[in-house]
């Protein structure tokens, strides 16, 4: 394993995907009971492949890339089981202190909200060149000066003028780009970024997608990109997975999904993305609120929000079924809803 | 920032005059006889009175007085005590001794306080967090002249380890119990405050970005997390240091030191206001200078702190 | 002495507790009290500090209770014997049993620091509110005031004004005695309560509902009682808990200086006072009274912790 790791590059043994997600359960034990916030998550990266979850706010998603991360908070976060396998072996059996050389290494992560995540009295340069500094010994001022290139790269204007300046002496879009000069320092081969644009003005959201994007495409990186926005994920990704209540309930290529969804609940997300050819219509909107996690429905977690609905759903949960090669769905009637979105 | 620290000065100035005309006139003006008890049991002559009224300007109107004072103040006249023997005399030796007396105090405080607060923040809920959390509420309720004379009685009475008082030289080894006396609630509190600030810290996003970095656990800790909880925690510190010198006035007491505060302490129980009045306006102004500094101390700390 | 620290404490602690509770359990709405005292009343250090509190309450009230002997009772040829089976606590210098002393010694300590703490909310509570209601000139006037105030240290601006105010010489009767400390003790601590009722009623005064009942039509008056103080309510009565607490040490303190009770008041901090001298040859007269007055304090600091913890969870 120790060979494997210090191999940058090498894919493992298993033939398996870059990294593999398998059957992860992640629980929080809180005071007033307990939350299980992913039931069972499979998805796989491989490199210069981009992956988009997409789910409401409590779907699981950013705990499943905290996990992958290791940053979850433990307590009152709990894995349960499952696997997380990088380059094919498991990350959750690896002892902290080689799990502590992936991150940033192997796997790196990009943040929502630039201005927490960055230590603000630290100047930015200083955070980006400890990067190297930390993982590669590299001297002061060896890193400062990679630390500029970096920020060159992720176009700061003036990178090395403003390499000593702290994070809130910068826009919402430039320390995003600097979170991201970060995460890219040493080159990881995967690169999760969870809602990197949310907190920024639409306009700045298409250059970090932009960015993002071309980096990936640059360093044949996978991309794990985290979003509860369908329209950003449109012209990146590869293939998506849409999570709901702590599950995948469809993954699919991004242009099949997007053609005829087979869940309930990604057509309905579609469908609820403001179209010109409607207009004057009336918008839709999936109806009731996203799951308690402290109380999930019995069945299929979907079901008290579902057009579809039918007796067997409230006490069946549905397997994520196949629909063709890559794609799944976890409904019971996916044919239905397939037919339906093809019309 | 120079434009800042100006306007703060001179903001500085009413308050000390406010203050310093405040221990004047209680000292002075307040009823009560300034001149009772300085002969023995019996009333002073009056002659004996009057001479003193006029030497000390109390036949004149409050505001020429305090004009008197801020005059011999500004040009570093101190005047003399009843005694006649110049204050400046006194307060000249004692001066370096209550420094380093309170130098040795603020250094427990930091090493020890937040230490114990790093600690105890870290591991929240655990052992030693309930053991410090204990012992600092004991401390913070303890008078300081109680703590004083515990540990002079155990140390010093009891298992002689130290001597109960210290020398008129007042060596470091000598101060060390002194100096922890000194610094027993500050060095609870920072403690706290360590602890608090450490665990607001922990939850903080950079905190993980640093996990999510690659960096080990000492340096998430030892530099990101540090770096921004302790913040507060030498901000309070450096308030405090004014107020370790009224602190000082129990402690040199107690052990029987001859610095600034065992002067004072000798003055008040002997009721020489002579003594009391400069040496009580030099700690005022210490104290407010000391909080400036720390005000200015706050923006090098922060850099997201800009004054306007 | 205690009291700058223990201050700082809690006005950082207690700015927002109303905001912070919000924020916990919105889904439950019910109100601030019933919710800290449903934290309270699982929490071990809060009945502990209660208990402790009617121990020493009724110490002050019904001091025959605890004990029969009379504290003034002096026997000299008795002077500073050691604890025994018959004197607890041994006799003092005077042949006083140490026991009774510490015992009566609890009304004075806390009625001097129960009515300084009334006394410092009344003045400080009156000021902050009139600071922060009224306009931005009176505001500015009532802060520097209060800056010039904590600008004297505590303990010697209680030197001074007790110094010259009621030497040592003159004796006038107990209660006097005791009012000069307590006005000495509020006029000294003042400016704090007034920072902590100023900031609760300057973050509530621009609250909807207030600037709501102002449109209506309602008087300062009306105002400041019926919404303004209700909200400085809680870190008011957090910090006067703890107050009374270090006002019991700085009582003793000044009385150990030989400025504060005198006799014929029964303190603790005289009582350790007459017996610092005597701390090599018989330390009991003055480790039991010290004993007491830190338990007292601790009482006092530990039952306002409690309430200021219940008042934020976030700290927990």
């Amino acid at each position: 394993m120790v060979e494997v790791l210090s191999e940058p590059g090498s894919r493992g043994t298993t033939g398996g995907a870059l990294l593999e997600v398998d059957n992860l359960h992640v629980e929080f034990r809180t005071r007033a009971g307990v939350a299980k916030a992913v039931n069972g998550v499979t998805y796989t990266v491989d490199a210069g492949e981009t992956l988009a979850v997409l789910g409401e706010s409590g779907s699981g998603k950013s705990v499943t890339a905290q996990t992958i991360m290791g940053i979850l908070d433990m307590p009152p976060g709990k894995i349960t089981g499952g696997e997380i396998r990088f380059r094919g072996s498991d990350l959750l059996k690896l002892p902290e202190d080689q799990r502590r050389k992936i991150r940033g290494e192997g796997i790196s992560m990009v943040f929502q909200d630039a201005l927490s995540a960055l230590n603000p009295v630290f100047p930015v340069g200083w955070q980006i060149a400890e990067m190297f500094r930390m993982h590669r010994g590299a001297s002061r001022s060896d890193a400062k000066k990679k630390a500029v290139e970096l920020m060159d790269r992720v176009r700061i204007p003036g990178a090395k003028d403003r390499v000593n300046d702290f994070p809130h002496q910068f826009s919402g879009g430039m320390r995003q780009r600097i979170m991201i000069a970060m995460a890219i320092a040493l080159d990881p081969e995967i690169l999760i970024a969870d809602e990197p644009t949310t907190a920024l003005d639409v306009t700045v959201q298409a250059q970090i997608m932009g960015l993002l994007a071309e980096l990936q495409r640059d360093s044949n990186m996978g991309l794990i990109l985290i979003t509860h926005d369908l329209g950003v994920v449109a012209d990146v990704a590869d293939k998506i997975a849409v999570m709901y209540g702590g599950r995948i309930v469809e993954n699919a290529p991004v242009h099949d999904l997007y053609r005829n969804p087979a869940h309930p609940y990604s057509k309905g997300l579609l469908e609820s993305i403001p179209r010109v050819d409607l207009k004057g219509q009336e918008l839709y909107a999936i109806k009731g609120t996203p799951p308690n996690l402290l109380d999930m429905p019995t069945g299929c977690a979907f079901h008290p929000r579902c057009p579809y609905k039918r007796d067997n759903c409230v006490t069946d949960v549905p397997p994520l079924n196949t629909v063709s090669g890559t794609r799944g769905s976890a409904c019971h009637y996916w044919r239905e809803v397939i037919d339906d979105s093809a019309s | 920032m120079g434009r800042y620290a100006i306007r703060r000065l001179l903001q500085l100035i009413p308050v000390l005059l406010g203050t310093t005309f405040l221990i004047n006139y209680m000292v002075w003006q307040l009823p009560g006889d300034p001149f009772a008890g300085r002969c023995g049991q019996r009333p002073c002559p009056d002659a004996y009175v009057n001479a003193m009224r006029s030497q000390f300007g109390l036949d004149q109107p409050v505001l020429i007085q305090y004009w008197h004072f801020l005059t011999n103040m500004l040009t570093g006249n101190l005047g003399v005590d009843f005694n006649q023997v110049p204050v400046s005399t006194t307060l000249g030796a004692a001066w370096p001794i209550t420094i380093r007396l309170a130098l040795m105090a603020v250094a427990f405080e930091a090493v020890i306080g937040i230490g114990a607060g790093v600690l105890s923040g870290l591991k929240r809920g655990g052992f030693t967090d309930n053991i410090v959390t204990i012992s600092t509420l004991i401390l913070l309720s303890l008078p300081v002249f109680v703590t004083g004379y515990l540990l002079q009685w155990m140390l010093g009475v009891q298992l002689h380890v130290v001597e109960p008082t210290v020398s008129p030289e007042a060596p470091i080894d000598e101060l060390i119990v002194p100096a922890l006396v000194l610094a027993s609630l500050n060095m609870a509190f920072t403690a706290r405050l360590t602890r608090t600030s450490i665990v607001e810290n922990l939850r903080a996003d950079y905190v993980r970005t640093a996990v999510a970095k690659g960096l080990t656990n000492r340096r998430v800790v030892g530099i990101h997390l540090l770096r921004n909880s302790l913040i507060p925690v030498l901000t309070f510190l450096g308030t405090e240091v004014g107020s370790l010198m009224s602190g000082a006035i129990i402690t040199e007491g107690i052990f029987n030191i001859n610095g600034i505060g065992g002067i004072l302490w000798r003055a008040i129980t002997g009721q020489d206001y002579t003594i009391v009045v400069p040496v009580t306006s030099l700690l005022v102004l210490v104290y407010l200078v000391s909080n400036l500094l720390v005000d200015l101390l706050y923006g090098v700390l922060d850099p997201r702190i800009r004054y306007e | 002495m205690s009291e700058p620290t223990v201050t700082q404490d809690l006005i950082q602690h207690t700015e927002q507790p109303t905001e912070a509770l919000a924020g916990v359990r919105s889904n439950r709405p019910r109100s601030l009290w019933r919710d800290t005292w449903d934290i309270l009343k699982r929490r071990p250090i809060f009945w502990i500090s209660l208990a402790l509190l009617v121990m020493f309450l009724l110490m002050a009230a019904f001091p025959s209770l605890f004990t029969h002997k009379d504290p003034s009772y002096a026997q000299l040829a008795k002077g500073m014997d050691p604890p025994s089976s018959e004197a607890w606590f041994g006799y003092d210098l005077q042949g006083r049993d140490v026991f009774a002393r510490t015992v009566y010694g609890a009304r004075a300590s806390i009625v001097v620091g129960v009515s300084a703490t009334l006394l410092t909310v009344l003045l400080g509570g009156v000021t902050g509110v009139l600071a922060a209601y009224y306009s931005r000139w009176l505001d500015a006037i009532i802060s520097r005031v209060g800056e010039m105030f904590l600008g004297v240290p505590y303990v010697l601006g209680g030197i001074i004004i007790l110094g010259t105010i009621a030497p040592a010489q003159t004796s006038p009767n107990e209660v006097m005695i005791m009012a000069v400390v307590v006005l000495v003790l509020a006029v000294l601590g003042w400016p704090i309560l007034m920072r902590i009722a100023r900031s609760a009623v300057i973050q509530a005064k621009h609250q909807d509902y207030v600037q709501a009942a102002r449109a209506l039509g309602a008087g300062p008056i009306r105002i400041i009682f019926k919404h303004l103080l209700p909200n400085s309510l809680a870190p008011i009565l957090v910090y006067s808990t703890i107050t009374i607490g270090s006002y019991i040490g700085a009582e003793a303190t000044l009385s150990l200086l030989g400025i504060g009770l005198r006799p014929p008041v029964i303190s603790w901090g005289i009582a350790i006072a007459d017996h610092t001298r005597y701390i090599r040859t018989g330390a009991h007269a003055m480790l039991f009274p010290a004993l007491f007055l830190s338990l007292c304090v601790l009482t006092f600091v530990m039952l306002g912790e409690a309430v200021r913890d219940a008042l934020d969870p976030k700290l927990r």
